[in-house]
């Protein structure tokens, strides 16, 4: 009897239940902030992305007796080098809040308030940074004029919802993507090491992409591939 | 009639009649010596005809690029003024300074 029962009843719910939802993509929203560090958290450790781009510059010299900074969006940290390529600090980076290794056409002219949620990206590349003049006649370290990126510590101003320093803080990366495509550097770090080096000559920041391949955003890479693969 | 009147009758017709065909032969040499030099005239005259006409048309094309070259310069003038204008609000933008993208 109980069998009969269920199976007439398997169809019927099947028709009751709701139709399955459509993914509709959805602008990107900040993660949740993690929990801060427990004492004694291991330090910051260079992502092998990043320390295969770090051996590959200080290999050839590609910044051109310049210091040096790689941002890897994916661990959101930050690797500084001198000159000489010797490293100076790995620290972590608050970056663009949306995915992505382009930024829109125009985006440095538009105001911040103009700018969509998905037009938030911190692009990738290889790009000459310099200390150039920004709004309030401050002076901050431009990564890429053009679309308005640069590194710089937290604004004061930033919303207190946005919890940036907690994000810095936290152990994670997944809760630092929060900026509008600006480097977001500790307040101290940028002060005692970023300025005393860029602010002279200025230097190179590689950002490492989120999706393109790093081959292809670094094309110079390809050649340590084969060096790689032919050397004995 | 005196023989002496006799004598010099033939003579004077015969003067009178060298110097009449004489007359005659200047007028057909002249305008033999005059034709060559008349039809140089008249093509000389449609030479400058047709020199004048190009004058004409040079100096017509002239006050038209003349009066293009005045409209290309208050064009260029106002061009300018609104390139310094321009050069002024980047100015102004660059002493303002851009805004990071925080």
């Amino acid at each position: 009897m109980i069998a009969v029962l269920l199976a007439f009843a398997a169809p019927i719910a099947a028709m009751i239940a709701p139709a399955p939802m459509v993914a509709v993509p959805e602008p990107p929203s900040p993660a949740p902030v993690a929990p801060p560090p427990a004492e004694g958290d291991a330090p910051l450790t260079r992502s092998a992305a990043s320390a295969r781009v770090a051996d590959w510059f200080a290999a050839s010299n590609d910044n051109g007796g310049l210091p040096y900074i790689i941002v890897d969006k994916a661990s959101a940290s930050l690797a500084m080098f001198d000159a000489r390529g010797k490293a100076i600090g790995d620290v972590p980076v608050l970056v663009g809040i949306a995915p992505g290794d382009d930024a829109t056409p125009g985006i440095g002219t538009k105001n911040l308030s103009r700018i969509g949620p998905a037009e938030k990206t911190t692009p990738a590349g290889r790009f000459r940074a310099r200390y150039g003049l920004a709004a309030g006649r401050q002076k901050i370290l431009w990564v890429d004029y053009a679309t308005s990126v640069a590194i710089h510590p937290i604004p004061p101003k930033s919303e207190k919802s946005e919890q940036r320093r907690a994000r810095m803080l936290s152990p994670s990366p997944d809760d630092n993507r929060i900026t509008f495509g600006c480097i977001n550097v500790a307040s101290a770090f940028y002060r005692k090491s970023v300025r005393p080096l860029f602010q002279k000559k200025g230097g190179y920041v590689y950002v490492l992409p989120d999706i393109r391949p790093i081959e292809e955003v670094f094309p110079r890479l390809r050649v340590q591939a084969l060096i790689d693969r032919t050397a004995p | 009639m005196s023989p002496t009147i006799t004598k010099l009758t033939p003579a004077a017709i015969l003067l009178i009649a060298a110097t009449g065909l004489g007359g005659c032969a200047t007028k057909g040499f002249v305008r033999e010596q005059i034709a060559p030099v008349s039809q140089r005239v008249t093509q000389l005259e449609t030479a400058l005809q047709e020199t004048d006409g190009t004058a004409k048309r040079a100096l017509a094309e002239a006050q038209a690029a003349s009066g293009q070259l005045q409209s290309s310069t208050q064009r260029l003038e106002q061009l300018n003024g609104r390139v310094d204008g321009m050069e002024q609000q980047m100015q102004a933008q660059a002493n303002r300074g851009r805004r990071p993208r925080n």
